[in-house]
């Protein structure tokens, strides 16, 4: 009996519990997120077969439209607020095998069973990925405890809090001016900067100035610029098989000064993207274009010039995806995205705003933007004024631009319809032999009367000819060619015409005997006008100076140059991504989801596209750049995958944060990439001691949470940058063409490319890694030893490794062998005769504050040890030494630990 | 990362530190002079930085500890991997491919039916076709075609299978070099080589897991990114060793410092390095600490390892070496050498094998000759050399270019070339594999009657890669790593087992 009422009295308990929380509950069915309950589950447990790429029984969860549209049965598997009857939910319950989903997978937990149910019965609301909604601003979150210096701290507190941490005390303050000098300008501050820091007793003071002092500092915009030629894929050479070199590092020079001016990052974006498209663009502008010729160009023989332009358009449209919005794009050329709201369309709409710009991956690299020296400026400024007195503005514009870029032309590798001609190599520049004809196709003649064409001929007594739409068409011009003394521009008038034609191109020299010789090289041909204003005064000098401009040897980069509106390219969409299968055609647009920040206004051109990706309302490029920024002075991003932040990139860690810093950077900051930063470092967050205690060690070893401050390993070019520094030997001197530091022999060897190594002398031996020349398929050992990127394509995040090979790079490589002697010399001169003060002042020199005792010691002792060999072995020391003047043992012993100093982890470590 | 993940992660991470643990101990205690390896390699945590937990792949990446020997998803037949690529593309029609049809076509215009809608390299217009440039017999008991520009190979036929029909679908070299090799004919991914090594790490703690040597002259036309790592951390990539100058970059001590006072160095480096453990307490320094003691043994082990001067005489005349010279077969011998000491991959680019006929060096009848004359006897002498250590049951041998060379003379833009050459050609072209659970004395795949195209069993890279991994026991369609939102794998969405093959 007793037992029994003792079950009964058990089980009316645990009623009256079910109860009185089922009531205490049931009002107050919690509402189910979208974003951050029901999303994840889709992405890990369903989307693989209900998604992108494959939609199984008809069924997708990518977009809102097609999750509740009536699968392969007729039904839709989803009826908003009625979870009974959707047969979504139901296949999530079922017991047989065959029908339970996720198909022979493990069946979803009750939790998350749970989670789909209520989403259901609440209207299976959607919602979209955070990343993709516009930035708000963000309510500073309220915190308790009294820490921290500025706003970031609060955000970063508040999640401390939950976690049950504490934030770690501010580092001393050597370390900081260590931390901040490696993150702001890459390498060490000049002595004044350092004194003027240690003088000021107000250390707090005393960090701003440093900071403002490093954000001014010149040094600054090349540590920067580092990261941005990652994304950039910035290198001196053209790739591919013979990876050539190419003359672009004025572009990288622009971003250095761009960083240094504190270019609004709007500004710095829209010049890169479509800075041809301004109004008479001046040179910088032009320049900052070559952001996207930093695509690779293939010269290999036998390769398709216009297989390898569509392949550098597509870089550009994943360059501008991966770098500039942190989204993964590159997927969507073949199908929809698997995972994000992006349609496979949507990709080639986008790419048509890259497919007209004038490059077709020739050798030449055309276009180019014509650098004019100061003599040749004048003469084009005394011509433009010339012009503007005399003709037309718009005459005098196409003029204008010819000079500078070449442009509008057609580059004689698009000719076709050859007899006894051919295009060298598939891709060089049409060869003619004897009786050649050649077709340039639809060209535009109703508003032309000049042909200038640039061709090269060994031979005199040839004649040419224009024909109209067939080679035997009627002629329009005949000619003699001359023999030329390399290119040479010449031009031929002819009658305008009607409308558009194909113009054919004929050879024919009675004197040329050899059939096989190859006669005669085009370069291009630019269908024009003949020079304007024959019967104003001065025209026979000015068109004088038009020919000499044009025929000038000049500077040149390769920049962005439109198609003409007469001749534009279609675009396609690519079946399957294959780019020789055309689908339907499509426009410039941008994906729909993300249609909401196109201005009204915007051109749909490269224009239109920097005016959308710099608005306010796109809410990608200010959070991915406030992330990219983070990342860089805290070692991972916010989000730590900076290539994406769609929803299979890594969760935000503090996201209301990275919003924060994202709405000031756009509105309080006006895109101020030093505000940004400034406000970062002045953090109390950023200041952190980075000392691990064992419960932090333990609850967040990869230091999410910030309980610390950061510490890692300095980037290549840190690395290089501070040890040329430490050891005095640093250059001083920005820009110009990449140097070449020494480097063993026989790392540069591409085929069918003589260019050598040839190391480079005086100052430029120790230039900052940001001038070394980069070679895409043969990059300087030490850089990439230490995770630098290949810059093959952009590059939007390194990873950092740990290797033995690092460690055979700083122990062995010449380099830091040569700078080791230096940094012995400058530790005899500043520690005096004693070894003890030899090895203080050295690390002195390093760290900023004194070496530890015990650490002197084991330096004393190597030292020593090194002394001892050396005193017997004096032809050891001749060999170590080299060709350095000082030869005493003792020097040497001192080399070897200048070497073991400079290896240290404190040394090669940001902490 | 989520929580499920972030378990997972631990539990992975644990049973690899067990590992170090295990592994260090007895390593160090068996060879180490250093005294601080024992102290350096703890159970350590990896770096915070690294992505790639996400998915279901079984292999992860542990920092502190990337290259600690793994075992492959399922038992292999083969532990390491020599692959001699012979970069250029050698002709299939003058050493494997025997057409006597060809022969009596030579001289004669290419059918338009052959060249109507395809694409060449080079070829214009209307070339000639061009009949075998060697004599070809039948050798062993397989009754294998083997042209007299390998004599010393024709010996070996019984230990090999043949691939008659590989095709690519990439004209020039660098991209199907690339193909060949990463998976994709455009730069930026994985090397199968680095794959390899991810998955496996290496068995030998001194040395790189990954090892290239090239001979030619030249690297590949593709350059080094052949061998990157791509997404990979870098730590996959292969490593360059050499036979002239630093065996491996940066390995030799500065000159005048003695091995002594190096290890007096690094011992110092370490000291420090580990006072600032105990301050900082950061994982990463000990991490630090075991890759310096890693250098070292590197610096001791590798010159020992590429010195070749310590075989005796008999291998020396087996794969007719020079030594002191960057040659074809000094880098046979060695590959053989560091299998031997556990190295996982081994990769050979032999440059020049581009007979186009536009030059001699490029020609049919002396530059790929000479070629062969280079190539023949250490390749021969490897095979033997694996088999009489009892090495080529478990070490898979591969040779090949990245394409075939067309049965048509080149005219390069149209006009014959001075020599007698083949241009580039994708269709079918012969490949060989042997060891490492592959069938002896076996042909796959048949061209037609003048080698253009495949009748039967026709394969391609992403085939040829699949086999590899299988023959090291991974499935090629499981061994991914997630890269820009989503899991790659080396062989794409592409790639099959070539049974036919497998032993």
């Amino acid at each position: 009996m007793k037992f029994l009422s003792n079950k009964k009295l058990w089980v009316l308990c645990v009623l009256f519990v079910l109860v009185i929380s089922a009531v205490l509950l049931m009002p107050y069915e919690k509402t189910v997120d979208f974003n951050t309950e029901v999303k994840p589950i889709i992405n890990k447990k369903c989307i693989s077969c209900h998604g992108g790429v494959k939609k199984q029984g008809g069924f997708s969860f990518l977009f809102e439209k097609e999750a509740l549209a009536a699968t392969k049965s007729g039904k839709p598997a989803i009826i908003p607020g009625n979870p009974e009857d959707s047969e979504m939910i139901k296949r999530l319950l079922t017991k047989d095998p065959e029908l339970r989903m996720p198909y022979k997978h493990t069946a979803l937990s009750e939790e998350e069973i749970d989670i789909f149910t209520r989403w259901v019965k609440q209207g299976a609301k959607w919602g979209d990925h955070w990343a993709y909604l516009p930035v708000k601003e963000v309510e500073i979150p309220d915190v308790d405890e009294d820490w921290g210096r500025n706003n970031i701290d609060k955000f970063i507190l508040a999640k401390l809090e939950t976690e049950k941490l504490k934030p770690s005390a501010e580092a001393d303050r050597p370390t900081l001016l260590r931390r901040l000098s490696l993150d702001l300008i890459g390498t060490v501050p000049s002595e004044s900067l350092i004194k003027q820091y240690f003088k000021n007793k107000d250390a707090d003071k005393a960090y701003e100035i440093l900071v403002d002092s490093l954000l001014a500092s010149p040094r600054f915009g090349e540590k920067w610029a580092s990261m941005w030629l990652d994304v950039a894929r910035y290198a001196d050479t053209k790739g591919y098989e013979s990876d050539g070199n190419r003359n672009i590092w004025q572009y990288r020079d622009w971003v250095i000064r761009a960083f240094n001016k504190d270019k609004p990052y709007n500004e710095f974006i829209t010049e890169q993207i479509a800075g041809d498209f301004f109004v008479n663009p001046t040179d910088d502008q032009y320049i900052a274009t070559a952001f996207n010729r930093n695509t690779m160009t293939n010269d290999e023989g036998g390769t398709n010039n216009e297989e390898f332009r569509v392949s550098a358009v597509m870089d550009r449209v994943n360059t501008t995806w991966e770098g500039l919005l942190s989204t993964t794009f590159a997927c969507v050329q073949c199908h929809s995205h698997p995972y994000d709201p992006f349609k496979d369309d949507e990709y080639y709409k986008f790419m048509a705003y890259f497919n007209n710009s004038r490059d077709e991956d020739l050798a030449s690299e055309y276009p180019l933007l014509r650098q004019y020296n100061d003599s040749l400026q004048n003469k084009l400024t005394s011509l433009t004024t010339w012009l503007k007195q005399n003709v037309s503005e718009g005459k005098s514009k196409e003029i204008h631009k010819f000079l500078k870029t070449g442009q509008p032309s057609i580059n004689s590798t698009t000719t076709d319809k050859l007899v006894n001609a051919v295009i060298g190599n598939n891709n060089i520049a049409l060869f003619f032999r004897n009786n050649a004809v050649a077709r340039i196709e639809k060209v535009d003649l109703s508003q032309v009367d000049q042909l200038i064409y640039r061709y090269n001929s060994g031979k005199t007594g040839g004649k040419m000819q224009l024909r109209l739409d067939q080679s035997a068409g009627p002629v329009i011009a005949e000619w003699n060619v001359p023999a030329t003394k390399g290119y040479q521009n010449l031009p031929v008038d002819f009658k305008t015409q009607t409308g558009v034609h194909d113009v054919y191109l004929s050879y024919y020299n009675p004197t040329a005997t050899n059939k096989d010789e190859v006669v005669v090289t085009f370069d291009w041909f630019h269908f024009g006008q003949q020079f304007p204003g024959k019967n104003k005064p001065n025209y026979a000098e000015n068109k004088q100076t038009f020919w000499a401009l044009l025929n000038a040897n000049v500077k040149t980069i390769p920049v962005m140059v439109e198609n003409p509106s007469n001749r534009l390219r279609k675009t396609y969409v690519f079946e399957r991504g294959a780019w020789t299968s055309h689908g339907k055609e499509v426009q410039p647009g941008v994906p729909k989801t993300l249609a909401y920040a196109m201005p009204a206004n915007a051109p749909k051109n490269r224009m239109g596209l920097a005016m959308w990706l710099t608005d306010v309302k796109n809410p990608l490029l200010s959070r991915t750049m406030a992330n990219r920024l983070w990342e860089q002075l805290f070692g991972t991003g916010i989000v730590e995958t900076l290539e994406d932040m769609g929803t299979q990139g890594m969760n935000p860690t503090h996201k209301e944060l990275l919003d924060h810093l994202s709405w000031e950077l756009m509105h309080d900051y006006k895109w101020s990439v030093k505000k940004m930063i400034k406000e970062m470092v002045m953090s109390a967050t950023y200041r952190q001691d980075s000392r691990m205690t064992d419960q932090v060690k333990e609850k967040d070893p990869f230091n999410k949470f910030y309980a610390r401050g950061p510490r890692m390993r300095l980037s290549a070019e840190q690395l290089r940058d501070q040890h040329l520094a430490i050891s005095g030997m640093l250059s001083n001197k920005m820009y110009g063409a990449g140097v070449k530091p020494w480097q063993p022999e026989g790392i540069w060897s591409s085929p069918y490319n003589g260019d050598q190594w040839n190391n480079s002398t005086g100052e430029d031996q120790y230039r900052r890694a940001i001038y070394t020349y980069w070679k895409r398929t043969s990059p300087y050992p030490s850089m990439i030893a230490f995770d630098g990127a290949m810059r093959v394509a952009c590059a939007p995040r390194r990873i950092r490794t740990n290797t033995p090979l690092q460690a055979l790079v700083t122990l062995n490589d010449g380099v830091y062998i040569d700078l080791a002697k230096h940094f012995a010399l400058k530790m005899q001169k500043e520690g005096g005769k004693e070894i003890l003060k030899q090895i203080a002042a050295g690390y002195q020199q390093m760290l900023y504050k004194p070496i530890p005792a015990q650490k002197l010691k084991i330096f004393d002792d190597l030292y020593r040890k090194a002394l001892a060999d050396y005193k017997v072995n004096p032809a050891k020391v001749k060999e170590l030494m080299g060709d350095t003047v000082n030869k005493s043992p003792e020097t040497a012993a001192l080399v070897i630990v200048a070497n073991a100093m400079l290896n240290l982890d404190e040394v090669v470590t940001k902490n | 990362m989520t929580r499920d993940e972030l378990n997972a992660y631990r539990l992975v991470k644990e049973a690899n530190e067990i590992q170090a643990a295990a592994y260090t101990r007895r390593h160090f205690l068996k060879e180490s002079a250093m005294g601080l390896g024992a102290l350096a390699m703890g159970a350590l945590f990896g770096s915070c930085n690294f992505g790639g937990t996400k998915g279901n792949n079984p292999v992860l990446y542990d920092a502190a500890h990337p290259l600690l020997p793994k075992s492959p998803p399922f038992l292999g037949k083969a532990k390491s991997v020599i692959y001699l690529h012979m970069a250029g593309a050698p002709s299939q029609l003058e050493l494997f491919d025997f057409k006597p049809e060809l022969m009596k076509m030579n001289g004669q215009d290419c059918p338009p039916s052959l060249l109507a809608g395809k694409k060449f390299a080079f070829i214009t217009g209307v070339p000639k076709m061009l009949g075998p440039q060697a004599n070809f017999a039948q050798h062993g008991q397989s009754r294998a075609w083997v042209s007299d520009n390998m004599p010393h190979f024709s010996t070996m036929t019984d230990d090999v299978s043949f691939l008659k029909a590989v095709s690519t679908d990439q004209f020039n070299h660098a991209p199907a070099q690339l193909l060949m090799h990463t998976g994709s004919a455009r730069l930026g991914r994985p090397s199968i080589g680095s794959w390899v090594t991810y998955g496996l790490g290496t068995e030998n703690q001194n040395l790189p897991g990954f090892v290239v040597l090239t001979s030619g002259g030249s690297f590949p036309d593709a350059g080094k990114s052949i061998w990157g790592s791509g997404f990979l951390p870098s730590v996959y990539q292969g490593v360059q060793c050499r036979s002239e100058g630093d065996p491996v970059l940066f390995i030799k001590d500065p000159h005048g410092m003695s091995r002594d006072l190096r290890k007096a160095s690094i011992d110092a480096i370490n000291a420090s390095n580990l006072e600032e453990y105990a301050t900082y307490n950061d994982p990463e320094i000990q991490s630090r600490v075991a890759q310096y003691e890693m250098a070292y043994r590197m610096q001791i082990s590798a010159p020992e390892v590429m010195n070749i001067n310590n075989e005796p005489q008999y291998i020396h005349d087996m794969y007719g070496t020079q030594p002191g010279k960057a040659c074809f077969a000094n880098n046979v011998l060695l590959a053989r050498k560091l299998v031997e000491k556990g190295v996982r991959f081994v990769q050979l680019f032999d440059w020049g094998w581009d007979a186009h006929g536009d030059g001699p060096a490029n020609s049919l009848n002396i530059g790929l000759k000479n070629k062969c004359r280079s190539t023949d006897k250490p390749i021969t002498a490897l095979l033997l050399d694996l088999k009489q250590r009892g090495m080529l049951e478990d070490t898979l041998v591969v040779w090949g270019g990245e394409f075939g060379r067309t049965p048509m003379m080149e005219n390069r833009n149209g006009i014959q070339n001075p020599y007698n050459g083949r241009d580039h050609h994708t269709e079918a072209f012969t490949m060989w594999m042997a060891g490492g659970g592959i069938k002896k004395g076996y042909t796959h795949g048949e061209t037609d009657e003048i080698g253009y195209s495949a009748v039967s069993g026709k394969v391609d890279a992403f085939d040829i890669q699949a086999t590899i991994l299988n023959q090291l026991g991974f499935d090629h369609e499981q061994f991914t790593f997630p890269f820009q939102g989503r899991p790659f794998r080396l062989t794409d969405v592409a790639g099959k087992v070539i049974r036919d093959i497998v032993a």
